[in-house]
């Protein structure tokens, strides 16, 4: 049946005019290759998508606009893998970004947002990161980056938010076992060159409670880029067991002035209640965009300490991307 | 077989598909009511920069070129008052040696300055001309009537435009620069479409 719908859907857009205009569509494809250096294991992601951007209008203007990101995504000896896959070696369609965001509201109404977005949270709420080796680690922090539900959000004068509540079910629009998220940021504008902004999270997901506060800031001074994230709050994956967590991330990037070339550096600091130690990693990367279409990208992370389990994170990461 | 079918489909509903444009309003909603503070709503009308605008590009403008960044699908806003238009708001990025530099440019119905506002700009010479002093020589200016504000290397500006920007002549030549392909390219890839607001 989903078959069916998407063939009928495919189909149907070249050939319905008022669809296809203010259409953005790009065919997205990556390679990555993962080199485990602490387990000994190579494993590749192959992605194969559609990155979509429209824009609905009538005759007195925009309506608002969706998001859609489809992408084949194949895995080749991945471990440990996500959540959306089941082995090692499986092969999904993963939807992306998903949504609808209604603008044309009055002045005083928020835009609303109906789909499956990024949590409106820290440092990933305002930087997409989707399809890049550059992470900042949503999912590992919040138990999702993407999830299905309702959110609103504005720009007013001098600060923007984006306030959601969403279902907890990460790739699938449902509840799982009483699931839900409240998420929300508060900030300065963000094509500023100093952006400040506030969030906060209540969410059970894989019954995980979490709650967290947090502050994010980027600060951009000619070419250079200085960013962070602290984060404070606590988990319960037992009933009525809660232990406090500490998270920090720090960034310093550089982007050459015809913006091909773009260097980052990580330091992420997190402290869990109850692990006798905290764990310090370094992440160092590089992306260069060929041209409009290609990018190569690649990064390695270090864990500084050494953890309970004797092996210290050591991956490194190299990623082909073509959008066409 | 099932993904097979869905990929080959996939390739074929593409039909103008090209690279994302860097630069577009972050928030077109709030942005171009600085701009236009009485307008109501927007009308967003997308094109593609193509090969062949570069070429027309390095045509009217001898020693320039287009960004690769500035290749793809960019969108032109007409600011609106109920069923009334105001005019036009259009972003480019031009290179500089702080990185990109992104303006939004208000264009009046008849594709002249009506004012302009940094997006992004990490150039420490932005404060210097981020007023009305520096933006009135552009304000009123059709394509034509800034062109006259470049020098003969087709890259830099001439003396009249650098008076007006006191300490600040790198950034000043690329906003000119900015101005004028922004001004260019509106007439190229919109200008058609752009008579039926302008009757």
């Amino acid at each position: 049946m989903r078959l069916f719908i998407t063939i009928i859907i495919l189909v149907s857009v070249p050939s319905y005019g008022d669809f296809s205009d203010n259409l953005r569509v790009s065919l997205d494809g990556s390679a990555r290759l993962n080199k485990n250096i602490a387990a000994d294991n190579t494993s590749r992601i192959y992605a194969l998508g559609l990155d979509t951007h429209k824009v609905f209008s009538s005759t007195y203007g925009d309506v608002g606009y969706m998001v859609g990101q489809l992408y084949l995504t194949k895995l080749s000896n991945q471990t440990p893998f996500s959540s959306l896959f089941n082995s090692p070696d499986d092969k999904q369609f993963v939807i992306r970004e998903a949504h609808l965001n209604y603008t044309a509201g009055p002045q005083w109404l928020p835009n609303i947002r109906l789909g499956h977005f990024t949590l409106p949270f820290g440092l990933e709420g305002s930087i997409d990161t989707n399809g890049r080796l550059l992470d900042y680690y949503h999912g590992k922090n919040l138990g999702t980056k993407l999830d299905w539900g309702l959110g609103f959000n504005k720009v007013l004068s001098q600060v923007e938010y984006e306030f959601s509540y969403t279902m907890g079910g990460k790739n699938e629009p449902k509840t799982v076992d009483s699931s839900y998220v409240f998420s929300g940021r508060i900030g300065s504008l963000s094509h500023y060159d100093f952006i400040i902004g506030l969030s906060f999270l209540d969410a059970k997901i894989d019954n995980i409670q979490r709650k967290r506060f947090a502050i994010d800031w980027q600060y951009y001074w000619q070419t250079w880029g200085f960013l962070g994230e602290i984060a404070f709050g606590k988990d319960d994956k037992l009933q009525k067991e809660w232990q406090e967590e500490k998270y920090s991330l720090l960034e310093l990037n550089k982007t050459s002035i015809n913006e091909q070339l773009k260097l980052y550096g990580q330091y992420i600091f997190t402290d869990r209640e109850g692990e006798s130690k905290n764990q310090q990693l370094i992440n160092i990367g590089v992306s260069y965009q060929l041209d409009a279409k290609l990018e190569l990208s690649l990064s390695s992370r270090q864990q500084l300490n050494t953890p309970e389990s004797g092996k210290k994170q050591n991956l490194v990461r190299l990623q082909l991307r073509y959008r066409y | 077989m099932k993904i097979i079918l869905i990929l080959t489909l996939l390739l074929f509903s593409l039909q103008d598909a090209h690279a994302d444009a860097y630069c577009s309003l972050r928030d077109p909603v709030a942005q171009i009511q600085q701009l236009y503070p009485q307008k109501t709503t927007q009308l967003s009308i997308v094109k593609t920069v193509d090969s062949s605008t570069r070429k027309l590009v390095k045509l009217a403008l001898p020693s320039n070129d287009l960004h690769f960044s500035e290749l793809g699908q960019h969108t032109l806003y007409v600011a609106m008052k109920n069923t009334e238009t105001l005019g036009y708001v259009h972003v480019r990025a031009e290179q500089s040696k702080w990185g990109l530099v992104e303006i939004i440019w208000a264009l009046d119905k008849d594709l002249k300055i009506k004012d302009f506002t940094f997006q992004r700009c990490r150039s420490p010479q932005k404060k210097l001309l981020d007023n009305e002093y520096f933006k009135n020589v552009f304000i009123g200016k059709s394509y034509t009537e800034l062109k006259t504000l470049l020098s003969s290397d087709g890259i830099t500006a001439n003396n009249i435009l650098l008076d007006k920007a006191k300490d600040a002549p790198e950034l000043a030549s690329v906003v000119l620069r900015c101005a004028l392909k922004t001004l260019l390219i509106t007439d190229i890839l919109w200008g058609e479409e752009l008579k039926k607001f302008n009757p």
